[in-house]
């Protein structure tokens, strides 16, 4: 009797996980498939086959090991700055400024890679991918203080901390901090020592484990502390929270600071698994689809996870497209404009699908202007 | 407990979903790709013959830009596509995206057995140089990639940019009757851009010790400093506002805005850059004196013949540089500014004259 009413509690429990799986990706599978087919429709008035085209951006993102390692590499930052992204969105701000926090945190991870020697390879490779993260943290923590002590929406002021972020990353890649090899004349930082190196091991790069890591952890802070109970709840309505004796000024800056961490993870591993280096023009845009991923994953820290992998799939398969099929580069980025645009929409979506509004929360996009 | 163990699930079914989403109208066409179109089923079967000696096969890669740029990338695509016509090559250019696929671009050629790979601009210098150690049997053409050191399979086709420059600051500096000329440029983290600065400078100083010149960089990265020809027209009109009367827009389409911009104003002069620039930016007629050219485009057809008869140099290969012809404004440049000019040409070329230009330095 009690273990018929148990397994039929189960039952029901999975079909409402399932229930609530569907409810969750409904949207942004619509939206990629919309995207897919407009997508293909574009593809043949440009007079390409667009199975063809498909075909070839699919074999070069997980045609071999190698397309299969290089989707996960680009995926990679995608995963930290959705997260950063998405963990900002939860407590009702809107972060542009990843890609800003992302530069300095690939800066930083580069000097701590190159200027320090003799270090044991797992310690060196730590201290460089934190010291990035506290360098994201930093910069995030700016716009959060200007919006709590001076009312300054974080839209505007880490829209504009991006530009910051590039000139001072341009500045020292271009002057101290320069490459003195002989011969040199790119703008760029030394290599890294080896030991500050994060390896590909098996063909998946660490970084990207680190990433999947980092949402289980983002997922945890969220939903199962207190911390994360009151971003939430900031997030929903900043008067309630105040109200039952919140530090909504605190929380606010904590959760920049902690969005600019993550953006600053994705600089660092990008820095110390991919390019070895700091060298501008290397890690444009990765903050920006940041803002695609968090979308296409609900703000979900575990739904950043396939969304960046999309992204990632067709930033690694372009070139392929372009190769095999003859198809111009930008027809990703149309395709990731799309899905972006059909997310943002999801009323489209949900007619076109019938598929009815969920009955939780939406996310908050953006937030008045008043003092928090 | 069971509420994360589901959490989990739910997040790998989630993964599955969206890949399977993204693999399904992809699962189907394998199978009917042959019969659907004939094209598809035709190309395959050509390129293959890439890996064959009887083919002759080119492959571009360019920097963070576009072929149809209607200077850099363009002259050098112009090269293989007059290979194509000339030599009978087979080819292909890929443009690229993102800074980081410089070598996994490259290597989609090579895996393909093309023979010679054409590598435009500068950045690519380090990708072309670690492929070339990877296939020793395929010839890479660098445009604008100083070899340090010579390796039997790298040709890098170099040009003086300032030479170029300091010839249209030199026309720049004589035509201009307000004593105040400018240069809008792509980013100076691109070395031969800051070469046709430097070069333009002393050439306007070298004939008129008293000018102004009014340079600007683009601000942004590489991913737009050569793409953004409205930074180019904005900054060009702005120098116009301060006296300017002779604009030199150097950078890929940023450079194209910033000519366009002058021709609507009346007895102002524009010099372009790279190719003869009356010939690939028509909206520039009413002001375009002169280009300080690169010629890039013999450049790379002259190292691809000689790579497919089995001469391809190695090392350093130094590509001719000059003014592009006036064109219409023949009779508006003065014989004494054309002597003048024919003049300091001779002595940039017999080395009594240096643009102070000092790379590296």
């Amino acid at each position: 009797m009690s273990s018929d009413q148990s397994s039929a509690q189960a039952s029901r429990s999975v079909g409402s996980v399932l229930g609530g799986i569907w409810r969750a990706v409904s949207v942004p599978l619509g939206a990629v498939l919309l995207a897919a087919l407009i997508g293909a429709f574009i593809l043949w008035i440009y007079g390409a086959n667009p199975l063809e085209a498909y075909g070839a951006l699919l074999k070069g993102a997980f045609g071999s090991p190698a397309a299969i390692m290089r989707t996960l590499e680009k995926a990679t930052p995608l995963v930290f700055s959705g997260l950063a992204v998405a963990f900002a969105f939860k407590a009702g701000l809107f972060n542009i400024g990843a890609q800003g926090q992302l530069l300095l945190g690939a800066l930083t991870a580069a000097v701590v890679g190159f200027s320090i020697s003799g270090l044991p390879p797992l310690l060196h490779a730590s201290l460089a991918l934190l010291a990035g993260g506290l360098a994201g943290a930093l910069y995030g923590a700016i716009p959060g203080a200007l919006k709590v002590y001076t009312g300054a929406h974080e839209v505007i002021t880490t829209i504009m901390l991006n530009y910051v972020a590039i000139n001072i990353t341009d500045y020292f890649a271009d002057g101290p901090l320069k490459d003195p090899s002989p011969g040199n004349i790119v703008a760029r930082t030394p290599l890294i020592f080896d030991s500050a190196r994060i390896p590909v091991v098996g063909g998946i790069p660490i970084g990207f484990v680190i990433a999947v890591l980092s949402a289980a952890i983002v997922w945890w802070l969220l939903f199962r502390t207190t911390i994360g109970f009151e971003i939430r709840t900031v997030g929903l309505n900043p008067s309630a929270a105040r109200y039952a004796g919140m530090k909504v000024a605190l929380t606010v800056i904590m959760t920049m600071v902690i969005s600019g961490f993550l953006a600053g993870l994705g600089g660092s591993i990008e820095t110390l698994g991919v390019v070895g280096r700091y060298q501008p023009g290397f890690n444009v845009g990765l903050g920006f689809d940041g803002i695609t991923v968090a979308l296409l994953g609900k703000t979900n820290p575990f739904g950043v996870i396939p969304a960046a992998i999309l992204i990632g799939a067709m930033k690694a398969g372009s070139s392929q497209m372009q190769f095999s099929a003859g198809v111009a580069k930008e027809i990703t980025d149309i395709i990731q404009a799309l899905i972006l645009f059909f997310v943002a929409a999801d009323m489209i979506v949900r007619k076109i699908f019938h598929i009815r509004a969920a009955a939780d929360a939406e996310p908050k996009l953006s937030t008045g202007w008043s003092k928090q | 407990m069971s509420k994360k163990i589901f959490t989990i699930l739910s997040f790998l079914v989630v993964t599955a979903m969206l890949l399977a989403a993204c693999a399904q109208p992809t699962e189907a066409p394998p199978a009917e790709e042959p019969a659907a179109e004939e094209p598809a089923a035709e190309e395959p079967a050509a390129e293959g013959d890439c890996a064959s000696p009887d083919v002759f096969c080119v492959g571009l890669v360019t920097d963070v830009g576009e072929v149809d740029d209607k200077s850099f990338n363009q002259s050098a695509n112009d090269g293989v596509l007059q290979a194509e016509k000339e030599l009978g090559a087979q080819v292909k250019y890929i443009e690229t995206k993102d800074a980081k696929d410089y070598q996994s671009n490259i290597e989609l050629f090579a895996d393909q057995g093309y023979d010679v790979i054409v590598t435009v601009g500068f950045a690519l210098g380090e990708a072309t140089g670690q492929e070339a150690a990877i296939y020793p049997d395929i010839k890479f053409i660098g445009v604008d990639q100083f070899q340090a050191e010579t390796v039997d399979n790298v040709a890098g086709l170099i040009f003086a940019e300032d030479k170029s420059g300091f010839l249209a600051g030199a026309l720049a500096g004589m035509m201009s009757e307000s004593g105040m000329i400018a240069a809008v440029l792509g980013t100076d983290l691109v070395p031969p851009v800051v070469a046709f600065k430097e070069g333009y400078e002393a050439g306007a100083k070298y004939v008129n010790p008293d000018i102004n010149v009014i340079s600007t960089y683009h601000p942004g990265g590489l991913d737009v400093a050569f793409t953004d020809p409205e930074w180019g027209a904005t900054t060009s009109k702005q120098a116009m506002d301060q006296g300017a009367d002779v604009v030199f827009g150097a950078g890929g389409k940023t450079g194209n805005g910033a000519i366009i911009e002058v021709a609507g104003n009346p007895g102002l002069y524009c010099i372009g850059v790279d190719t003869d620039q009356w010939l690939t930016v028509p909206e520039a007629h009413q002001c375009l004196i002169s280009s300080a050219m690169k010629l890039i485009t013999p450049g790379v057809f002259g190292l691809i013949k000689s790579a497919q008869e089995g001469s391809f140099p190695a090392g350093n290969f130094v590509g001719p540089v000059g003014l592009a012809p006036f064109h219409d404004f023949e009779d508006k440049v003065p014989q004494e500014v054309k002597d003048k000019l024919e003049e300091i040409d001779q002595g940039l070329k017999d080395g009594t004259i240096e643009t102070g230009y000092n790379p590296g330095g």
